[in-house]
C-alpha cells in the first residue's frame, strides 16, 4: 500500500513537471506571437498614420508614430489627376477577368487531372504545370515583352496583362482545384450519372457545389496577385492603360517622394481585397478545410 | 419484361476481380450475392450498372446489350455503400435528383418524391440536408433516390451493413415490404448471411475465385452447400470443420479426427455417399446447432465428452466453445443455460446431420443438390 502511495506520488510530480513545461512552451508561443503580430501590424499602422501626414511631417528627420497634424485632404489630393481613379478601373478589369479565365480554365484542368489522371497526361504534366510558378519571374519579363509587342493588342493593353497573368494565376488554380476534386467523393459523382445525368451536368450539379468554398480561395489568391502585381505592369502598360500599381511611385514633388500621397493611394487600394476578404471569409476558412469536412 | 442477365463478365486490374461470372436475376426477383468483404462483390455492380467497364463479357437488360451503354442512359438504380448523398441539397432535392435529370414535371416530381419519402417513413426530413440525418435516416433517402427513378433494375451495396443492429432488423423487414422492388430486377449484395437468407428469392454465394461458388434457394444453400466455403458463409456461429478419417466397418462407418482422439459414428443415411467415394481422408462439417450439451438426467443416442473453453451467453442462445480429445468445437445452448470456462460438458451429436467434403477439392461429396 505504501509503495502505491510513493508511486503514485512520484507520478503526481512527473505530471506536474510536465505540465509546468507545457505552461512554459505556451507563454513562449504567445510572446512569439506578440512579436510576430507587431511585425506584421506595424507597417500597416505607419502606412495608415502616414496617409494622414503632412508632406513636410513625412520628411522629418526623427518620424512621427501619430500625426502632428491631421491631413485628411491627402485622399483628395491623390484623385487630383481623374486618371488616377481610372489606374484603380484598369487594375480591377485585369485582376478581375484573369481570375475568372484562370478560374474557368483551371478548373477543367484540375478536375481533368483529378478524374482522368492518364488521359490527361499524368503526375509528370500536372507538375510541370505547377513548376511554371517556381522561375523567377524577371527571368522571363524582356521575353514576354517581345512576345506581347509582336502581338495585334501590343503591350500597352488590357488583354496583354490579363493573359500575362495566367501564367502565375494558371498554375495555382489548376494545382489547387485538382487537389480539391481529388477530395470530393467520386460517389457523389456516379450516384449523379446512375440519377441519369450526363458528366457535364453532374459536374455541374454536384461537383462544382461541393468545390465551391475552395473555388472561392483560389479566386481571392488569384485576384490579388493580378490586383497587386507591379514588376510587369511596370514594364508592359503606362500609356492607354495604367494599373494602380505603377501609378503609386509616381506622386513625387521635384526630387521629393511625396509619401502621404503614396500612402493615402495605397490605404485606397487596399479596400477592395480587404472587403472582398471579410465578405468571403466564411468560405475561406471551408475551402482550406474542405477534405474535413466532406460527407 | 427486364430481366437481368450477366454472360461471362470479367474485370480486373492488377489480378483478376471477377473471372467468367454469369447469373442472370429475373424480372421481380430479388437477387443476394453474399461473399466476405474484399471479394469484388461491389465491382460486380459497378459492372452491371456501367460505372465500369468489363473486360470481356456482356450485361443485358430486357434482352438488350447494356455493356457498351454509359451509366446515364441505362434504365439501373443503385445504392452506394457509403449511401452518396449530395451533401448540398435537401433529402427532398436528393430523391428528386433522377427524376429532374429526365426532366419531369414539377408536379410529377412532387408527387413521386412524397409518396416515396412516405413509403420509407422519411416525410418530415424532406427539407433538412444529409449532414443533418441519423445514418439509417441517410440510407433510406439513398434508397428513395433509387426507388423514385423507376428502374428496370436496382443494385443495392449492402445498404444497411453499416446500421446498427436494431435499425438493421428494421430495414430488413421493410425491404420485404417494398412493393416497388418486387416489379424489378433486384441484385442485393451483403456479407451477412442473415440478410442474404431473410431477403434472398435466391442467394448467390460469391467466392475468392471471382466466380459465384454457389447459387440456389436460402434453404439449398444452408441444407445442401456445394463446397466449404459455402458451408462456411452461411451460418453463425460458423460451421465445425474437422479434418477426418473414415473408418469403414461391417455395420456403420466412423469419422475419426485427423489431429487428436475426437471421433463420430456416422448414421446409417449417410453410407450411399461413399458408395462412389474412394479416399480415407475426409473433411467433416456438423454445424453448431447440431451439437448440443445434454442436461442432467436427459441421455442422447451420440455424445462426446467436451471442456469448456469460452461460453458467450447472447440472450436467444448461447455459444460454447469447448474443446474435445484436442479438437476444438463450437456448440450452441440453450438460452437459460449457464456455463465456465473449465466445465467439463457432454455434448449430443446428430449424426445424421453432417456434410462431407472432399478433403482435397472441398466439394461437398452429395453433389450439387
Amino acid at each position: 500500500m505504501a509503495v502505491t502511495t510513493a508511486n503514485s506520488e512520484a507520478q503526481l510530480q512527473q505530471t506536474s513537471t510536465v505540465a509546468d513545461r507545457w505552461r512554459a512552451v505556451r507563454y513562449l508561443f504567445l510572446a512569439f506571437m506578440a512579436l510576430w503580430l507587431l511585425f506584421t501590424l506595424f507597417p500597416l499602422y505607419f502606412m495608415v498614420i502616414t496617409a494622414f501626414k503632412s508632406a513636410a511631417e513625412t520628411n522629418l528627420t526623427v518620424p512621427t508614430f501619430w500625426p502632428n497634424e491631421w491631413f485628411p485632404q491627402n485622399f483628395a489630393g491623390v484623385f487630383a489627376e481623374a486618371t488616377n481613379f481610372n489606374a484603380l478601373v484598369d487594375s480591377f478589369i485585369i485582376a478581375t477577368a484573369n481570375t475568372a479565365l484562370a478560374l474557368f480554365l483551371g478548373s477543367l484542368a484540375g478536375y481533368a487531372f483529378a478524374r482522368f489522371p492518364k488521359q490527361a497526361g499524368g503526375e509528370n504534366l500536372a507538375f510541370w504545370i505547377l513548376s511554371n510558378r517556381m522561375f523567377p519571374p524577371v527571368a522571363i519579363l524582356v521575353p514576354m515583352f517581345f512576345l506581347f509587342d509582336n502581338t495585334p493588342w501590343g503591350t500597352d493593353s488590357h488583354l496583354s496583362l490579363i493573359i500575362l497573368y495566367l501564367v502565375f494565376n494558371l498554375p495555382l488554380a489548376t494545382w489547387l482545384m485538382m487537389v480539391f476534386f481529388r477530395d470530393a467523393p467520386r460517389e457523389i459523382e456516379e450516384a449523379a450519372y446512375l440519377d441519369g445525368w450526363t458528366p457535364m451536368k453532374a459536374f455541374v450539379r454536384v461537383t462544382l457545389p461541393l468545390v465551391l468554398p475552395g473555388m472561392i480561395s483560389v479566386a481571392m489568391l488569384c485576384w490579388i496577385f493580378a490586383w497587386n502585381e507591379y514588376l510587369f505592369a511596370n514594364l508592359f502598360v503606362g500609356t492607354d492603360v495604367r494599373t494602380y500599381t505603377i501609378v503609386i511611385p509616381t506622386f513625387t514633388h521635384g526630387s521629393q517622394t511625396l509619401w502621404n500621397l503614396q500612402m493615402a493611394f495605397s490605404l485606397i487600394a487596399m479596400i477592395p481585397p480587404v472587403t472582398m476578404f471579410i465578405l468571403l471569409r466564411r468560405y475561406m476558412v471551408r475551402g482550406l478545410s474542405l477534405g474535413v469536412v466532406k460527407g | 419484361m427486364a430481366r437481368l442477365e450477366v454472360e461471362g463478365i470479367c474485370k480486373g486490374w492488377d489480378f483478376p476481380v471477377i473471372d467468367d461470372l454469369s447469373f442472370s436475376v429475373e424480372e421481380g426477383e430479388f437477387f443476394v450475392i453474399v461473399g466476405p468483404s474484399g471479394i469484388g462483390k461491389t465491382t460486380l455492380l459497378r459492372l452491371i450498372s456501367g460505372l465500369e467497364t468489363p473486360d470481356q463479357g456482356v450485361v443485358r437488360v430486357g434482352g438488350r446489350d447494356m455493356t457498351a451503354l454509359p451509366p446515364y442512359r441505362r434504365r439501373i438504380a443503385m445504392t452506394f455503400e457509403s449511401y452518396a448523398l449530395y451533401p448540398h441539397m435537401t433529402v427532398y432535392e436528393n430523391i428528386a435528383s433522377p427524376l429532374r435529370a429526365r426532366k419531369a414535371a414539377t408536379s410529377e416530381i412532387d408527387e413521386r418524391v412524397r409518396s416515396v419519402a412516405n413509403l420509407l417513413r422519411i416525410e418530415q426530413l424532406l427539407q433538412r440536408k444529409p449532414g443533418e440525418v441519423s445514418g439509417g435516416q441517410k440510407q433510406r433517402t439513398a434508397l428513395g433516390r433509387t426507388l423514385v427513378a423507376d428502374p428496370e433494375v436496382f443494385l443495392l451495396d449492402e445498404p444497411i451493413s453499416h446500421l446498427d443492429a436494431k435499425i438493421r432488423h428494421e430495414l430488413r423487414t421493410q425491404f420485404h415490404a417494398l412493393e416497388d422492388l418486387r416489379r424489378v430486377a433486384t441484385v442485393y449484395v451483403t456479407h451477412d448471411y442473415a440478410e442474404a437468407l431473410s431477403l434472398g428469392d435466391r442467394i448467390g454465394v460469391m467466392g475468392a475465385g471471382g466466380q459465384l461458388e454457389q447459387v440456389g434457394a436460402p434453404r439449398d444453400l444452408f441444407e445442401r452447400p456445394d463446397n466449404i466455403a459455402v458451408a462456411r458463409h452461411m451460418g453463425q456461429p460458423t460451421i465445425n470443420v474437422i479434418a477426418a478419417r473414415l473408418k469403414r466397418r461391417d455395420g456403420g462407418m466412423r469419422v475419426d479426427a485427423a489431429e487428436g482422439t475426437l471421433s463420430f459414428r456416422i448414421d446409417d443415411s449417410h453410407a450411399p455417399l461413399f458408395e462412389r467415394y474412394t479416399k480415407d481422408d475426409v473433411t467433416v462439417g456438423l454445424r453448431p446447432q447440431f451439437l448440443r450439451p445434454v442436461k442432467d438426467g436427459q441421455t442422447a443416442a451420440d455424445t462426446i465428452e467436451a471442456e469448456v473453453d469460452i461460453f458467450e451467453p447472447l440472450g436467444a442462445s448461447g455459444i460454447m466453445l469447448a474443446k474435445s480429445g484436442g479438437v476444438r468445437l463450437t456448440a450452441l445452448t440453450d438460452p437459460e443455460a449457464h456455463y465456465d470456462a473449465g466445465d467439463r460438458v457432454t455434448l449430443a451429436v446428430s449424426t445424421d446431420r453432417f456434410h462431407f467434403f472432399d478433403a482435397v477439392t472441398g466439394r461437398n461429396l452429395a453433389g450439387s443438390a
